[in-house]
């Protein structure tokens, strides 16, 4: 790495918030020649600026928990800059009674909910490991939650967004109010594009007034066939609960599946009288009613099971997405496969919207199998995270390709025609 | 090419019934319902297959013919109006539901059949679409997702965009592929959501995939008469920030209240001079209480009489009086600037104030129905287009209102669209860098300029030469030429 840039970069962001040769990020093996962490969306800017002249690829990092999602770093040959967003990490713009914020990409997810929570107010996207995982990397990861089903995913409630694209322009989009068509919603492209259109740099969303109950249904079965069957009830019924998610047991006996409903108490009285004669109904086990702290303990668990950050050599982490009657169908489908290779599995997947995340473990060979099986099987996948164990050549993180390829290709060259942004981790 | 050479090939591709060029029948085609400016197009298309709308497509990129895809034009800021001629493209013979999913609440459907008679066919098998315009008698569900345009009920639901799983969509090159079925997110960018909004600037959508919710087991309305409108606007921003999640919340102001009670004989007592609807929905359990409270709240805030709407039949007509109040402004002025502003929440009272002010600085009437709880404004300013100095100042008031929505941290368009109504406005909300970012997504989709061109951007710039000149500078900073050569296609690799 060229010791102008180094200088160039010192200079602009200061020399303590630029560090050459930083040994603790690791991009899939690749490590990164510097490490800068800009203060400022101008300073930010400068990144891309130097980099693009200096010919560097910039890879943009929040809390690094899902930095081993998409393909491998390819920078052929040029230097890589780490672009930490930590200290872009302010609330920017919150009146209370409006219900937007405007928040820095470098904040967490919990840094981002305490600045609401004594208001009354939620964000209903319930990202795990929230200590770590911050905004900007939520967004450009996608990830979702379990209360995606009652309130959506960030893709509803994105209202802004600022990025620097390469080469240093800002650029804004969207703005400050719940409804808004002024221009092309630019903030759908940045959601899950890994950054590889442009560095976000803050983001602007709706809050929800916190509900005023909350309870959790765990309803026990012993096998897949009666949860479809609730599923299929829950479905045709009027209930609406917040959650309804299916997880594996812990201990490995049967399914859980587990339904949080929220709201007005008397609303949240009826999903605890109804959801469990639904439970009986279709052959559940038990079920058993959660309030308080173990009502929370339990979903914080549940939100947490996708994390990608902190992986067991032998594991590899997955999502899959399909219709939503065939979510069953494909929790069978991934034990079967598991089983075939001799790989374990604990999983949860949003039951009634079609989202599985599962953590496979096994020997790195057959893991490697089992994943490129799924992956050809499934309606959708892709790998969240891979174990450092885990084989390094697996074949596309990405699963069964979408439509309209070309059009991204067009997409990503138009916005960053040196290929400086994340180079090789997108499908595009 | 010359206009009968295209117009026998069009009536090759899609019949003789299908193309329109009765120059009286084309004027019909030559706005939608923004009238600021009227072109007529060269040569109208009415397809009744996605295999035509290609053929079409392909037909009209071969000779650099502009193309216009529009639904029953029902839309107020322009976006059907074809400014440099060409063909427009009427979706209103595809107007078929071709396959409703209850288990998986999505609904396959073809552009240009009309919102309310979707609802009609999902109400019988106890669903809906949860967008529902107030022209949504009329309007198209392409048209609906080509604007992202809302309605009452996104304070709940969310914008239309949220409801939109996947669209089939052609490109000028004339490939056709669907973005998504309702598997959620897919990798990839999200086409869906880019295309929802878009205007028709840079694809043709053939079918969709919307999303279908099933009906709430409990609804209930209530209207709310105040003597003015700040009480009603202050009673909103207590509503919203008191933790509620109305369905709807909706204000008509005195001027409406008349138009409408004149049309539909609601008995409205004279001294109310604003009304707020509300709807709460969801299970039953509870659903009264949290109604009570609400009311207790517009009580408080002075309310002096509260009609709650009990049965169906009842909310069906005091929700037809609020969609219909457009059409009643037809009684007050030969004309009409519907004006689609948005600002945050709390900044509502502060605006209606304003809005009160210009209507008297003016000397004109200013009528507002709007969708209160997300602060989105519909400031109807009422004037004679015959009358020269009535429509400089009816200008000059759309004009306020627009830099006031911005003063106050809002933005021009939250349902409406910017077609060429707003085109100017756009530079007062983006800067040069905002809308090269928009530009290149246009470039990249649409690089000939071939649908809907003129549109959105601002006039001075042509959204290609912005997208040129961002990618110029880009290359350039990104030194692209050294680059390709040290490392040639490694780059993408």
């Amino acid at each position: 790495m060229s010791d102008a840039l180094i200088s160039s970069l010192s200079a602009a962001l200061g020399a303590e918030h630029c560090v050459a040769g930083d040994g603790d990020l690791s991009f899939r093996g690749t490590r990164p020649d510097a490490v800068v962490s800009p203060g400022t969306t101008e300073e930010t800017a400068d990144v891309l600026r130097l980099a693009a002249a200096a010919g560097a690829v910039v890879v943009p990092w929040g809390g690094g928990t899902r930095q081993r999602m998409g393909g491998p770093l390819s920078p052929a040959g040029r230097p890589v800059l780490a672009l930490r967003t930590t200290r872009l990490n302010r609330v920017l713009d919150y009146t209370p009674e409006d219900m937007t914020i405007s928040v820095g990409a470098g904040a967490t997810m919990a840094k981002f909910a305490a600045a609401i929570v004594p208001n009354g107010q939620m964000f209903p996207v319930d990202v795990a490991l929230p200590g770590r995982s911050t905004v900007g990397g939520a967004l450009a990861t996608a990830a979702d939650g379990p209360r995606r089903l009652g309130y959506g995913t960030f893709r509803d409630l994105f209202l802004g967004v600022t990025v620097v694209e390469a080469g240093g322009s800002i650029a804004k989009a969207g703005g400050m109010t719940v409804k808004n068509v002024s221009g092309y919603d630019m903030m759908k492209l940045h959601l899950g594009g890994l950054g590889s259109l442009g560095v976000i740099v803050s983001a602007n969303f709706k809050l929800l007034p916190t509900p005023r109950a909350a309870a959790t249904i765990a309803c026990h079965f012993d096998a897949l066939p009666g949860i479809l069957a609730m599923l299929d009830a829950l479905h045709a019924s009027k209930l609406v609960p917040a959650a309804c998610e299916l997880i594996s047991a812990e201990g490995g006996e049967g399914f859980g599946l587990c339904l949080l409903t929220d709201g007005l108490p008397q609303a949240v009285e009826r999903h605890k009288r109804d959801v469990p004669k639904i439970a009986t109904q279709t052959g559940a086990r038990d079920s058993q009613i959660l309030e308080g702290e173990e009502h929370a303990a339990l979903w914080a668990r549940i939100n947490d099971l996708p994390q990608a950050a902190d992986l067991a050599p032998d594991e590899l982490v997955f999502r899959a997405a399909c219709l939503p009657s065939e979510m069953v169908a494909t929790v069978g489908n991934v034990l079967a496969v598991a089983k075939a290779n001799g790989a374990t599995v604990t999983f949860s997947a949003r039951a009634l919207n079609g989202v599985g995340y599962f953590r496979l473990r096994g020997e790195p060979a057959t893991l490697g199998r089992a994943w490129k099986s799924l992956a050809e099987t499934m309606p959708a996948a892709s790998l969240v995270s891979l174990g450092a164990g885990s084989p390094e050549a697996a074949p596309s993180p990405w699963g069964r390709m979408p439509g309209g390829l070309d059009v991204m290709r067009r997409l990503k060259r138009e916005f960053d025609p040196a290929n400086v942004l994340n180079p090789g981790r997108f499908l595009v | 090419m010359n206009a009968s050479a295209l117009v026998s090939e069009l009536r090759a591709l899609v019949g003789e019934r299908g193309v329109v060029v009765d120059p009286d029948a084309l004027m019909t085609y030559n706005a939608d319902g923004c009238v600021m400016d009227t072109h007529a197009p060269d040569v109208v298309v009415l397809p009744t297959t996605t295999e035509q709308i290609v053929a079409v497509v392909k037909l009209a990129a071969k000779h650099g013919i502009p193309l216009l895809a529009r639904g029953a034009g029902t839309g107020l800021s322009g976006g059907a109006t074809p400014v440099r001629g060409g063909i427009v493209l009427v979706t209103s013979r595809m107007e078929k539901v071709l396959e409703i999913d209850r288990r998986n609440n999505r609904a396959r459907v073809q552009p240009g059949i009309i919102n309310f008679e979707l609802t009609a066919i999902l109400k019988a098998q106890g669903y809906h679409f949860a967008a529902d315009p107030s022209s949504q008698k009329a309007c198209t569900v392409g048209g609906n997702i080509a604007n992202n345009s809302g309605g009452p009920h996104c304070i709940k639901y969310g914008i239309t965009g949220s409801h939109v799983l996947g669209v089939q969509m052609v490109l000028a090159d004339g490939s056709i592929f669907w973005t998504n079925d309702g598997t959620p997110e897919l990798p990839g960018y999200d086409l869906t959501g880019i295309t929802v909004g878009s205007e028709g600037t840079f694809c043709v959508m053939t079918e969709c995939w919307i999303k279908i919710l099933p009906l709430p087991e409990a609804t209930r309305v209530v209207m709310a008469l105040f003597t003015d409108i700040l009480p009603a606007a202050e009673t909103v921003s207590q509503v919203i920030a008191g933790g509620f999640l109305p369905a709807a919340l909706e204000v008509m102001d005195g001027g409406a209240l008349k138009a409408v009670n004149d049309a539909y004989k609601m008995g409205i007592p004279p001294e109310a001079d604003a009304a707020l609807i509300i709807e709460v929905d969801g299970v039953e359990d509870g659903l009264d209480d949290l109604l009570a409270e609400i009311i207790a709240i517009a009580k408080e805030k002075g309310a002096i009489e509260v009609r709650p709407a009990k049965t169906p039949e009842e909310q069906v007509k005091v929700w037809a009086a609020r969609k219909n109040a457009f059409g009643a402004m037809g009684r007050l002025a030969p004309t009409y600037h519907l004006v689609d502003t948005v600002v945050p929440r709390t900044k509502l009272p502060a605006i209606m104030r304003d809005v009160k002010r210009i209507a008297k600085e003016t000397g004109l009437s200013i009528v507002n129905v709007f969708h209160a709880g997300d602060g989105n404004l519909h400031p109807i300013v009422l004037f004679d287009r015959t009358n020269a100095d009535q429509s400089e100042r009816a200008h000059r008031a759309v004009e306020e209102v627009m830099r006031l929505s911005l003063e106050y941290g809002g933005v021009i368009s939250g349902e409406h669209g910017i077609g060429i109504e707003k085109q100017e406005f756009m530079s007062q909300l983006f800067t040069e860098a905002d809308l090269a970012a928009m530009a290149a997504v246009h470039r990249a989709l649409d690089p000939d300029d071939l649908f809907n061109p003129g549109k959105m951007f601002p006039r001075k710039f042509e959204a290609n030469d912005l997208a040129s000149e961002r990618r110029r500078v880009a290359e350039a900073g990104a030194g692209l030429p050294a680059l390709m050569a040290k490392h040639g296609d490694k780059l993408w690799v």
